[in-house]
């Protein structure tokens, strides 16, 4: 279990992070969202005991990270930002090394590289010095390092960065095992990863945090989506009926391939306001009413990608529990 | 203890893996090498005496030199390349990590040292070298050098520029070494002047060298470097508020 009060990160002038709250419990893999510099790594940084808040509170299973610093970065298994390595050092060596001065005792470090070494596939690279890697094979290894002691807690910050699709799935895979038994906090730039990986999201921008939530929740504090229609008959008549019925709304046309051949009208229509009934019923009235034939209709939904862009580009944060005002 | 020799491991394994360790040991040898055929052809030929003082003569200025050129990465490059985050992230307190790494080149300049015993050995088989001021030389050799280190590991952990951290550390010890030299005595009171030697690590050697083991020059290094091992512990404290 994660707790962060009122965290508060000054670096001179810049307040990086501003009055941050929030709880992770324990199993939960909780996904960082946020655009760069919206305080992600800095909370990293404060949870692993690399930095010190200016103020507000942070524990880990009741362990304050300043008071039980040694206590709690025994827990923690860290990945930092752009995965730092010790270059010149072959991969078993830099793992023994981490091994050492975890304070894994002797008997036990092979054993523990071993599962490392399995779990991470570095099997066929554990020989070479970590400068001769792919990114790849560096990641797996920075992931190695970070999971070695077992910790109960992993936080991996952009563990997915600069990698190919195909290394990007297979470190994604990684992580949604390791996120089984243990809490995992992860930052990322990839919305599809956090969709992928996480059981809860939180977004940060500008030192705060903005919105949490599970994905579908997220997405379902967005403002109903644009409806899409296909109708059998005339464009024009077709466009001026549904301007008489949504006023104010705006509709567009869509440039459906095949429309215009077979006498079809395609729209997007994006709703101002839906009061007491969803719009679907009203376009399907109208069609009805007026003998169109509908061939579809359609509601695009939200993606976390909206979510994303709503939360990080306004320009005043909007504070978590605030309610979504419908468009 | 465990932490504080696992650092240090990895740091000279770092020194021995780079060309850096090569390259000071080279030019640090033939600089040896070079003193000691001075002596045994010109000022042994010439006195007929079995000595070593050119050597431990320059050998402080050798180290003003190669100190600041062994420490200047060890702090620096770790922030620079963000393995200061790991480091300073494993169970460890701070200390050990900066014992590791200061005994690393402590370690590392012994090694040196040894690699240069040959010289004495020679000297002592070709004539009746006094072996008090050799024994004298390389214990303070190894002391002073040792306080270089500490100074030097102290300004890396100042900066994230290795450079940086080279320049300052050779600023400060050729401070130090002006003033031991006396050349102060022009600049200040007589008083002033008596404070600022006995301040200096290069004075302090000299009386070791000399073959006179006082237990207040010991003190002295042990001292000296405690204090700016503590001075990098409180650097790299402050560096975690700042961030």
């Amino acid at each position: 279990m994660i707790q962060v009060q009122n965290l508060v990160k000054q670096y001179g002038q810049v307040t990086a992070l501003d009055r941050v709250s929030f709880e992770v419990p324990s199993g939960q893999v909780l996904g960082f969202l946020g655009p760069n510099g919206a305080g992600k790594t800095t909370t990293m940084k404060i949870l692993t005991g690399f930095l010190y808040p200016t103020s507000g509170e942070v524990t880990i299973d009741g362990l304050d990270v300043l008071e039980s610093s040694l206590e709690v970065r025994r827990r923690v298994g860290y990945l930092p930002e752009n995965n730092p390595l010790y270059g010149d050092m072959r991969v078993d060596d830099y793992l023994r090394f981490v091994a050492e001065i975890r304070g894994i005792p002797k008997s036990q470090t092979e054993g523990a590289l071993d599962k490392v070494t399995h779990t991470c596939g570095l099997g066929g690279v554990i020989k070479k010095s970590i400068i001769e890697l792919s990114k790849g094979y560096r990641q797996r290894v920075g992931l190695a390092q970070a999971m070695i002691h077992e910790p109960e807690i992993l936080i991996l910050d952009e563990p997915t960065s600069g990698l190919d699709p195909n290394q990007i799935v297979e470190i994604r895979d990684l992580i949604r095992s390791l996120g089984v038994d243990r809490t995992v906090i992860l930052s990322t730039h990839y919305l599809q990863e956090v969709e992928a990986t996480c059981d809860n999201i939180m977004i940060v921008a500008r030192g705060r945090l903005v919105a949490e939530g599970t994905a579908p929740e997220l997405i379902a504090r967005m403002p109903a989506g644009p409806i899409c229609a296909q109708f059998v008959g005339d464009p024009d008549g077709i466009r001026h009926q549904l301007g008489e019925a949504f006023h104010g709304a705006q509709i567009d046309r869509v440039p459906m391939p095949g429309d215009e051949e077979n006498g079809l009208a395609s729209f997007r229509i994006h709703v101002r306001q839906e009061v007491d009934r969803d719009a679907r019923e009203a376009i399907f009235d109208l069609a009805k009413g007026n003998g169109w034939k509908l061939l579809e209709l359609e509601r695009e939904q939200a993606t976390l990608e909206d979510v994303f862009r709503k939360f990080t580009t306004s320009e005043t944060p909007v504070p978590v529990g605030s309610e979504v005002v419908a468009a | 203890m465990t932490p504080t020799i696992t650092v240090m491991k990895r740091e000279l394994r770092s020194y021995f893996l780079s060309p850096i360790a090569y390259v000071i040991g080279a030019v640090f040898l033939s600089f040896v090498g070079y003193l000691f055929f001075q002596m045994l052809f010109i000022e042994f030929g010439r006195a007929a005496q079995a000595r070593m003082d050119l050597y431990f003569y320059l050998l402080p200025i050798a180290f003003l030199f190669l100190a600041p050129a062994l420490t200047m990465r060890l702090w620096a490059e770790e922030r620079k390349l963000g393995t200061l985050e790991l480091l300073l992230t494993f169970p460890v307190k701070t200390t050990p990590l900066i014992f590791g790494k200061f005994f690393a080149g402590v370690v590392f300049i012994a090694i040196l040292l040894l690699l240069t015993l040959p010289y004495p050995i020679t000297l002592a088989s070709l004539g009746n070298l006094a072996w008090g001021p050799v024994i004298g030389g390389y214990l303070g050799a190894l002391l002073l050098a040792s306080s270089f280190l500490a100074l030097g590991l102290f300004t890396s952990s100042i900066t994230r520029d290795q450079i940086i951290s080279l320049i300052l550390s050779i600023v400060a010890l050729a401070v130090f070494y002006l003033m031991g030299s006396g050349l102060l005595q022009y600049l200040f009171s007589a008083r002033v002047v008596a404070v600022l030697t006995e301040l200096s690590p290069f004075t302090h050697f000299n009386s070791i060298a000399r073959g006179v083991i006082d237990i207040g020059d010991l003190i002295y290094y042990v001292v000296f470097c405690g204090f700016f091992l503590f001075a990098n512990s409180v650097m790299i404290e402050i560096k975690k508020w700042q961030g």
